[in-house]
């Protein structure tokens, strides 16, 4: 569906590509190559040329073809190094943040080291609202909280819970996808009914009907689990569920781009080769079907996780996600919003940085598909 | 034509089914036992299992599901837990006019802005004007709406405080009126609730329009002459809506999920808002009642789109 023109410019080169790394170029062009002998057409060509021809580039592969499409799309690699900036930010910018700055007098706590004071759940009640400073590189939000701490925490947040959703997401999807397609029957009519009901009804909306109901016992749930229970303290313990629920509303989709691949697949002729040599159908389905799956599963998600994030941001922001003193990028928003007017730049700072994440794993989504499936365009 | 719609509200009434049994499920299975918290301190088990009587949930889950959908043919949505002895509807009502007037401006600028100028850009495309509509068509439609909000708040406050004008960021004012100081408090959500509608509509638009260019059709009306807003307007431009209105139904799911960031940002007290609250406040019945209805929503949506369809296109008046 994306639409602009800059895409039938970008069709050109990867043709000229073809034929430079193609190499199955007729040998009428070794005719006309210089140092030819005799003039006579027939197999009257030098070693050299023979030689030449032998040593010839493999042609590239489709995969590597797209890649490099995908290098020659500028948008896409500046994308991918915001991208990379951030999430390396998320991993390791917390335990290095925490390591920087001096021991600091505080009012109420005593004298505290910046593990302590530049640790995202931290507050600092007597600094609220503070602008940028040498102590909070950008500041304190209302409750002395460091905003820095907090936007690394939910950028870590934010990665986790795209992360999850993808992994339910594919795993999911494929299989169902896979199996209509490749048996159809009544495994497809329930996927089609599946994905009709999801289509007409809004996915937030059930989202924020699930998190709504269950959530707080979720908290408890989760939180008391033997091994992840310790990870999900501080008001994190909701993410499980607004992950299990934001996966379960977007499968589906990807189960019918799944089963439209497969359906065709099906009907390649490796395939029907395959059935006639007499391989199981489990066999097919691991060896020939899913491996011709890569790139529209490698799309599909990555266009996803756009709108996952900016789901679990959505669910933080109405207060059903991540509870406080746990933070996420739309929690931030939430806390920050009443004090748009006096301290505009405490809700600016989690926006901007949600709008750099979404924005630049958009525009990578779209140069992957523009890149592995360029008839996707016309 | 009668066929084709019948067997779409075939579908939605089915979709419309699932809705509600979701809804219930999700209510039935909900781990907080409404009764007990309604009592509190003054638990007493006989009382207990009278009020259990009187609300129904003492009856197997699918006579509670009949009650719920017989209940809701007659638009009869129940008590309220929370506020108790006040009918869900009285505390919908203030609410819905409220989202029906966000969401039938928000459409309405939607579709009035956002085709005209995707057409406008396919007609004018690869110039400037397209690239920079595209641009920006690309930008909005990949945010969501809160972001936008968020960034329309912090620009009205820029302003307030360099020229000192005193324009509000947040309420709504009173619903379907119009006085200046109602326009004020509208203007800025209702358009940021449809920027996101604008950027897929233009960009939709734009496509199918280009798409309509290329036929051979348009060139032969260019070969005898046509003036061009004629070969636009009068050949082109049907056939590019086909696609268009088959979508709008989609938008109506968008713009549902867009109004509770909307509400929340603007702190305005639809009923997205109301449905939220009454998730903090466990009350079912009010939860129950707004999602099903906004759902009704969004399937009416899809119908709609499903009758504009059948008389824009002609092939589906034939079948």
């Amino acid at each position: 569906m994306d639409t602009l023109d800059q895409d039938s410019t970008q069709l050109a080169p990867s043709e000229e590509l073809m034929s430079n790394t193609g190499a199955a170029i007729p040998p009428t062009d070794l005719l006309d190559l210089p140092g030819r002998t005799t003039p006579i057409r027939g197999m009257a060509v030098t070693t050299k040329e023979i030689d030449n021809w032998l040593q010839r580039k493999e042609p590239a592969s489709p995969f590597q073809e797209s890649l490099q499409r995908l290098r020659r799309d500028m948008r896409a690699m500046i994308s991918l190094g915001i991208l990379a900036f951030l999430v390396i930010l998320a991993l390791v910018g917390p335990p290095i943040y925490r390591q920087i700055g001096g021991s600091y007098q505080s009012d109420l706590a005593g004298p505290i080291g910046p593990s302590i004071y530049h640790d995202y759940a931290h507050q600092e009640l007597s600094k609220q609202d503070q602008g940028p400073s040498a102590q909070y590189w950008l500041g304190t939000d209302n409750l002395g909280r460091d905003l820095l701490a907090r936007l690394m925490q939910g950028l870590l947040i934010s990665l986790i819970v795209a992360l999850l959703v993808e992994v339910v997401d594919v795993v999911l999807g494929v299989t169902v996808g896979v199996l209509a397609g490749f048996y159809g029957g009544w495994i497809d009519q329930l996927l089609a009914r599946f994905t009709d009901l999801i289509f007409a009804f809004p996915g937030l909306l059930f989202v924020i009907l699930l998190t709504g109901i269950f959530g707080t016992s979720a908290d408890d749930f989760f939180g008391k689990m033997p091994l992840l229970g310790p990870f999900l303290g501080n008001g994190n313990a909701r993410l499980v569920l607004v992950s299990l629920a934001l996966a379960l509303v977007v499968w589906p989709l990807m189960a019918r781009y799944v089963r439209g691949q497969t359906l065709q697949i099906k009907q390649q002729q490796f395939v029907e080769a395959a059935r006639t040599a007499g391989t199981s159908d489990a066999r097919i389905i691991m060896r020939h079907i899913i491996p011709n799956l890569f790139s529209i599963v490698f799309i599909a998600s990555t266009l996803n996780v756009a709108g996952t994030i900016i789901g679990e941001a959505g669910i933080s922001l109405l207060g059903l996600g991540v509870q406080p003193p746990g933070s996420s990028l739309g929690l931030m928003i939430s806390d920050t919003l009443d004090l748009v007017e006096t301290h505009p730049w405490e809700v600016l700072f989690p926006t901007i940085i949600l709008t750099m994440i979404v924005l630049a794993i958009s525009f990578i989504g779209d140069g992957l598909r523009d890149a592995f499936d360029p008839r996707s365009k016309d | 034509m009668i066929p084709f719609l019948v067997k779409r509200f075939i579908g939605l009434l089915f979709v419309v089914l699932g809705v509600t049994f979701i809804t219930f499920i999700l209510g039935y299975f909900s781990p907080s036992d409404p009764i007990r918290e309604m009592m509190g301190e003054h638990f007493n088990a006989q009382l207990y299992a009278q009020l259990k009587h009187s609300y129904g949930f003492d009856l197997p889950w699918y006579q509670q599901y009949y009650h719920f959908l017989a209940h809701f043919v007659q638009l009869n949505f129940g008590t309220s837990f929370h506020y108790q002895n006040r009918a869900v509807w009285d505390i919908l009502k203030d609410g819905v006019p409220i989202s029906l007037e966000l969401a039938t401006w928000g459409t309405l600028i939607t579709l009035l802005i956002g085709i005209p100028i995707g057409i406008f850009s396919a007609v004018k495309a690869n110039t400037w004007i397209d690239t920079t509509n595209m641009g920006i068509a690309l930008i909005l439609y990949a945010l969501p709406s809160f972001i936008i909000a968020v960034f329309a708040q912090t620009i009205i406050v820029w302003l307030n405080t360099n020229t000192g004008a005193q324009w509000p960021v947040s309420d709504w004012g009173n619903s379907w009126q119009y006085t200046w100081s109602d326009l004020q408090h509208k203007i800025v959500p209702i358009a940021v609730y449809a920027t996101t509608g604008y950027a897929y509509f233009s960009r939709l638009a734009r496509t199918s329009m280009l798409e309509v260019l290329r036929q051979d059709y348009v060139r032969t009306a260019r070969a005898k002459g046509l003036r061009e807003h004629i070969v636009i307007f009068n050949h082109a431009l049907r056939n590019a809506m086909i696609p268009l209105i088959t979508v709008i139904g989609l938008l109506i799911g968008t713009l549902v999920a867009g109004s509770f960031f909307i509400e929340r940002i603007f702190n305005i007290q639809g009923i997205a808002a109301i449905s939220v609250s009454s998730i903090f406040q466990r009350d079912y019945p009010v939860i129950q009642a707004t999602t099903v209805l906004l759902a009704i929503g969004v399937v009416a949506g899809n119908l709609i789109s499903d009758l504009l369809y059948s008389v824009i296109d002609p092939r589906i008046k034939a079948e």
